[in-house]
């Protein structure tokens, strides 16, 4: 029954703000480029709706990696969203034994309508398995909310905590990518009139896929 | 920023449970002037005691048309004893035959006092008005009521309202995002309480998943009026009438109207 855009609107930038892929798990060779475009598809009732982002990587030692990104599906609803961070060796892969990154960097929000600001430090640990071209990541990152105190009849919350589990494959220039991911788990996210499914009775759920070259 | 449907506008007894059935006769679809855009409306009821009668006007929830509320037309025409009140209803821009699009507060608040414009013509005075506003439609009330009115409100009734444009945004992102990140369409249902003087009924189900429950009585209770009372049900959802069923909802938002 429910029809408005509005809310449909809502649905997307749930999708838009929540769905930011894991951008780089293991750290680039010293100078090698990355450049990737990422479709998030956050689940909304039954659709999957796709959420259109790219960034650019940059491998600055062989043990760290700087990215920053963009989201376009927030650009198109009126919010500019840029991301950067770094990805760092912890404990190099060693066989079958995992290898450990760990992750930093921010999300930023600026409203194009009144410039309202938002900024949100992340950071994030990443457990990888390494053999040949193929790459398997479970992850753990969370998002902080320094202006939690800013939400309305105080529902905020200071942390906004997700779970993934990817696969990458990175051949030579050619790097694709999948990764599922459990979104807010520690909140019952809500868009009046329609569905977020979530996993085991958490959060929300998405499903990520990218493409990215590297030079 | 709103879509509607066609609206078939098919108000006929025969969709109408028999105890909810009104005088054929009394059915009126008008059309009224909204800035560019035309607005359909459904009056039940003798126009001709417009000037004296109680009417209820009914700010729907969020469906493509007020098809959809023809049984709610039936029940309100049938409150308290058959055509006992006026009842009125209107789809906003680009709800069932309406023209234009609803773009926000502005558009919301034309087509009110559009309507609103018509009961006054027709003799209606500020103490023989009663407001609805259900969901969606508490949206258009909340601003009637903290003064946008072109006919003051004395009795408004909330139904499952939501609260703020910030609080939707806020419950699905889980962050502090305001709500210009993605619309111009900044309602705030507790600055409206807050300016609201008159009397205020509000109602809702403590599991409503589209107008949570701690929101909207956050929202409810900054009214300072002249008379607040609410009706929380437990286990009731969003479609709260259907889960407390239409005698227990009757008799609720009818001790208020005559309060």
């Amino acid at each position: 029954m429910m029809k408005i855009k509005l809310f449909t609107v809502l649905g997307t930038l749930f999708l838009a703000v929540s769905c930011t892929p894991t951008k780089v798990v293991v750290p680039l060779q010293e100078g090698q480029w990355q450049i990737g475009v990422t479709q998030g598809r956050p689940q909304v009732n039954n659709s999957y709706l796709p959420v259109l982002g790219a960034y650019v990587a940059k491998g600055v030692s062989h043990t760290k990696t700087n990215y920053g990104g963009i989201q376009f599906s927030s650009l198109f609803l009126g919010a500019i969203q840029l991301e950067g961070g770094r990805v760092a060796t912890l404990i190099p892969h060693d066989g079958f034994r995992p290898g450990i990154s760990y992750s930093y960097g921010a999300q930023t929000f600026l409203s194009t309508r009144d410039y309202a600001f938002r900024i949100y430090p992340e950071a994030g640990v990443n457990a990888y398995l390494k053999q040949g071209p193929h790459i398997l990541n479970a992850s753990i990152n969370t998002w902080v909310d320094p202006t939690w105190f800013m939400t309305d009849f105080g529902r905020g919350q200071l942390l906004a905590p997700s779970f993934s589990a990817g696969y990458r494959l990175r051949y030579k220039w050619f790097e694709a990518q999948v990764e599922y991911k459990v979104l807010n788990p520690t909140r019952n996210l809500q868009i009046p009139q329609n569905t977020i499914p979530n996993t085991f009775g958490l959060g929300g759920r998405g499903m990520y896929l990218g493409v990215a070259l590297n030079f | 920023m709103f879509a509607g449907g066609d609206g078939t506008y098919d108000f006929k007894n025969e969709w109408l449970e028999p105890e909810y059935h009104v005088d054929e006769t009394k059915i009126h679809l008008m059309d009224f002037q909204s800035d560019d855009d035309t607005i359909y409306s459904l009056y039940v009821g003798d126009i001709a005691q417009i000037a004296t009668d109680t009417i209820i006007l009914y700010l729907h929830g969020n469906a493509k048309s007020m098809d959809y509320f023809w049984e709610t037309a039936g029940l309100f025409a049938n409150l308290g004893g058959s055509h006992h009140f006026g009842f009125i209803m209107y789809d906003y821009r680009g709800f069932g035959r309406s023209t234009g699009r609803s773009t926000g507060e502005e558009s919301m608040a034309a087509d009110y006092n559009a309507v609103v414009s018509y009961l006054l013509s027709q003799g209606l005075t500020s103490d023989r008005l009663v407001v609805v506003g259900s969901s969606l439609g508490s949206l258009a009330a909340g601003p009637a009521a903290a003064g946008g009115s072109d006919i003051s409100i004395n009795k408004l009734v909330m139904e499952t309202p939501q609260s703020t444009a910030n609080v939707i945004m806020q419950n699905a992102t889980g962050l502090s995002l305001p709500a210009s990140m993605i619309t111009s369409y900044k309602f705030d249902l507790a600055q409206n309480m807050e300016d609201y003087v008159g009397e205020l009924l509000w109602m809702h189900g403590t599991e409503d998943d589209v107008a949570p429950v701690e929101t909207a009585e956050a929202a409810m209770q900054k009214h300072q009026g002249s008379y607040y009372q609410e009706a929380v049900y437990d286990g009731a959802g969003h479609g709260l009438r259907w889960d407390i069923g239409d005698e227990e909802w009757s008799n609720v938002v009818l001790d208020f109207i005559r309060r």
